[in-house]
């Protein structure tokens, strides 16, 4: 009898399919079929949009109705279907005509009156349509902000049924009073403005952050309570600079699917995702049952992933990290679907030394049994330890200290700066090799196409004595690039490698300066 | 006993305005209302078709607007059931068809206006 098409998309991970919902009004008993592997949620779509298109004044078919997904075979997940099949339903009925569904892709969830509610994944829900060419894509009207941040297609936010059809009738939209909705997460990436001039002291732990933060290379911090392992990974963050247009859009695409609310701005800075240690393995890295959502580390895409008290999360968070810290993208795997999201985030661990903190700290007296110590080192595994680049340790200040650190202490903007530069000398040096930082710069890359650093026997000597891997030669090599290039030097030297062997073997404070005055 | 009476009386109207249409499309009504343990078949018609003759068993629900249209109170158990009582029907008439179809007829009724009829064919 009478069948129309309308267009939707379909979120695997980050990437978009172009979803085809054709809605065909057959004969037999009044009976609204859904076809094409629906989960629940959009399963359910069936009875959402008839009571919504109902009460929008318009009839839903008295007959075989079937509404498929296509193609197939891929699984759907989600609510923002609804609006395509309305649209298609209506079109089927010739309520307007079809053909104004041809080059229009349709996200949306229906309240049962008829009006539009907000999803999520809408930026790459765009973005995907943009990409496969669609000139124009219908929104939640509260939504048509983060939509618009895609360029390159023409966005509409509608409210309500009513108003879709109006806009397809190419009638003047009826006015309607706005949604309410409630339980929105808010955008965590509001700019909080965090100042490394307000930790006292730490000033070789400072230096350590700048460095990470120059760099992008991944830090452990340890040492006893309350010196101030948090107040600084907190502030690294601030260090970073601005994210560039394309990160931008990833990171804002994934902060997108994981619910956020982009407040019709892309995120900009940084992210910073600091989990609870409670977290399970699906938070962190991502799960869901049948369809997968992004996790924490996806949140800290191009940001800052920091757990605090790592020796107290469960040990298989922190192994889940070891694949994606070296790819830089996590894929994860259901029953249905393979959904890949990226995980390029920055990690600081922070750790006691022990159950009672006070081990191996000047002046502190350890309670603990030696053993006690040893297993709680041992929470975070050799294979972890060996993919952080920088181990520094904190100490506890002493109150002489404390007053001479207040008058000398460097702001935020101050550092941000020094970091802006080293990443300038950065990107002329990798430029069209692909990669933005050191930290992520390949070791074959290192070795290859660089030049290699004079004093490398120092770390073949490492090597031999069985202190350093083979992975960790090249992380030394990447972190004496990044002092060369914080130093404002062309070619890493004897001091700065030398600088680079010790901050990885995280030796205590003064050994730095020791060994980088050395021969 | 009133409301019963009312509606038993929308159901005959339904059923006389099913006949009739399709008595108008050519077909021949054998029988109405036929009863037995398992339920009962509203109308049962013959239509010749150049294969042969065809056996219609209808089942006509007829109301006035406000609880859906009439054809949504048709469900797939209803035309289970049919299904079962066309075998009856016909094993205790004795009668073969070179084929068979269930149908369902949709009577809306509403005051001061014609009434409506939706003819679903071959529904079960």
């Amino acid at each position: 009898m009478a069948s129309a098409c309308a267009w939707s998309v379909a979120l695997v991970g980050l990437e978009g399919r172009i979803v085809e919902v054709e809605a065909d009004i057959g004969a037999g008993l009044p009976r609204t079929v859904l076809v094409g592997l629906p989960d629940s949620a959009l399963y359910q779509s069936r009875d959402r949009c008839k009571a919504a298109v109902s009460n929008s004044g318009h009839e839903w078919p008295i007959s075989l109705l079937t509404i498929n997904l296509s193609p197939a075979t891929l699984p759907k997940a989600g609510s923002h279907y609804d609006l395509a099949i309305v649209a298609a339903v209506l079109a089927a009925q010739r309520v307007f005509g079809a053909e104004q569904l041809r080059r229009t892709v349709l996200l949306g969830e229906l309240g049962l009156d008829g009006r539009l509610r907000p999803v999520r994944g809408i930026l790459p829900a765009t973005l995907a349509a943009q990409q496969a060419g669609f000139p124009r894509v219908i929104v939640p009207l509260r939504q048509a902000g983060e939509a618009k941040l895609v360029e390159g297609i023409d966005v509409f936010g509608i409210a309500s049924i009513t108003q879709l059809v109006a806009f397809l009738q190419g009638v003047p939209l009826p006015p309607i009073e706005p949604v309410e909705v409630m339980g929105e997460r808010v955008g965590q990436h509001a700019n909080r403005r965090l100042d490394l001039a307000d930790v006292v002291g730490q000033v070789e732990a400072k230096w350590a952050c700048e460095v990470a933060a120059a760099g992008r290379h991944h830090m452990l911090f340890h040492g006893p309570p309350g010196v101030g392992k948090t107040m600084l990974a907190e502030r690294v963050p601030g260090l970073l600079p601005d994210l560039e247009v394309r990160d931008a859009l990833e990171v804002s695409a994934v902060h997108s699917l994981a619910g956020f609310n982009l407040a019709d701005e892309l995120i900009t800075r940084p992210p910073y995702s600091d989990p609870h240690h409670s977290a399970s393995v699906a938070s962190i890295v991502g799960g869901g049952q049948r369809m997968a959502r992004p996790g924490a580390i996806s949140c800290a895409h191009k940001g800052v992933l920091f757990l605090d008290e790592a020796p107290e999360f469960q040990p298989a968070v922190i192994e889940a990290l070891r694949t994606p810290l070296e790819s830089g993208m996590i894929t994860l795997g259901r029953s249905e679907v393979h959904a890949r999201f990226p995980a390029r985030f920055q990690l600081i661990l922070a750790a006691n030394p022990c159950p009672c903190g006070q081990a191996a700290t000047p002046g502190g007296h350890c309670q603990c049994s030696p053993m006690v110590v040893r297993r709680y080192a041992e929470k975070i595994s050799g294979p972890i330890r060996d993919r952080i680049d920088i181990n520094q340790a904190f100490l506890p200040l002493r109150k002489a200290y404390l007053k001479a650190a207040l008058q000398r202490a460097e702001s935020s903007a101050v550092v941000a700066e020094r970091v802006r530069e080293a990443r300038d000398r950065q990107d002329r040096r990798l430029a069209g090799s692909g990669w933005q930082t050191n930290g992520e710069v390949s070791g074959t890359y290192l070795r290859r196409h660089l030049p290699l650093p004079d004093g490398l026997q120092a770390v073949d000597e490492a090597v031999d004595r069985g202190r350093l891997s083979a992975r960790g030669v090249d992380k030394v090599l990447r972190l004496a690039w990044t002092i060369a290039d914080l130093a404002g030097r062309d070619v890493p030297g004897r001091d700065e490698l030398a600088i680079a062997l010790a901050m990885r073997r995280g030796e205590q404070p003064g050994a730095v300066k020791r060994e980088a005055i050395g021969p | 006993m009133v409301a019963t009476e009312s509606k038993k009386q929308i159901g005959v109207r339904g059923e006389d305005l099913a006949c009739a249409e399709l008595e108008r499309q050519g077909m021949q009504v054998l029988e109405r209302n036929w009863r037995c343990r398992l339920g009962e078949i509203d109308i049962v018609a013959a239509e010749a078709a150049p294969t042969g003759l065809t056996l219609v068993f209808c089942e006509v629900k007829c109301r006035g607007l406000g609880f859906g249209h009439p054809l949504e109170a048709i469900t797939y158990t209803k035309m289970r059931t049919l299904r079962q009582l066309a075998a009856l029907w016909m094993r205790e008439h004795r009668m073969r068809a070179s084929s068979i179809r269930l149908d369902a007829i949709g009577v809306v009724l509403q005051p001061g206006r014609e009434p409506s009829l939706t003819h679903v064919r071959a529904v079960g």
